[in-house]
């Protein structure tokens, strides 16, 4: 049956906050790392993202939500857009990488992706049952 | 020979909307389940027109909620 609906995305799956990290140039580290704070203070990440200086910014599971949830000291923040950006653009990725490897594992070929004008990724996978 | 199609749309915030057309089957609640489990609960999900009239229709794009991202 048709259906349309709508998913608020959560970070949820390992391998695609690892790729969209990557696609918007950062580093991800594997395994538990330290990420900086406020006078040298650190919290333990499972996901951290390397810069020169050390790891500003990772992401931590949280087991209640089922999701990764971005760890940092905003007083730290040094990435060139604040951080509900940096948020909302890493989401967004992470849906695609999401949506591009599920349609993978389960025979569908992308038969179009674009960039819409308000900043939407279109995306149309199809597979063909014969 | 079926076609199974699934038009996503990804918003600036990360929201996605999802369409299945066409014949559906068994292939679609599957890619769909797979991707719903990575990506988070559905918060809408309406059978389209074409569902009930057995013909092509088409979706009005404004059928979703707007709860941003937190």
């Amino acid at each position: 049956m048709s259906h349309f609906s709508t998913v608020k995305t959560e970070l949820r799956d390992r391998e695609a906050l690892v790729a969209a990290l990557r696609d918007l140039g950062h580093n991800p580290s594997d395994g538990e790392q330290p990420v900086r704070g406020y006078r040298g203070q650190t919290v333990l990440a499972d996901l951290a993202v390397a810069s020169p200086e050390g790891s500003e910014l990772g992401f931590r599971w949280n087991p209640t939500s089922g999701s990764y949830e971005l760890v940092t000291d905003l007083d730290l923040w040094k990435q060139p857009i604040p951080v509900e950006r940096f948020l909302a653009k890493l989401t967004q990725q992470y849906a695609l990488r999401s949506i591009l490897a599920a349609s993978l594992e389960e025979g569908f070929q992308v038969t179009e992706q674009r960039q819409a004008t308000d900043g939407s990724i279109e995306l149309v996978v199809s597979r063909w049952d014969g | 020979m079926p076609q199974h199609t699934i038009s996503f749309r990804i918003r600036p915030d990360g929201r996605v909307e999802e369409l299945v057309s066409g014949i559906s089957g068994a292939g679609c609640e599957q890619l769909t389940e797979r991707i719903e489990a990575r990506l988070g609960n559905v918060q809408q999900r309406q059978p389209t027109a074409e569902a009930y009239q057995g013909q092509a229709a088409t979706v009005n794009p404004e059928q979703t909620l707007s709860t941003p991202v937190t």
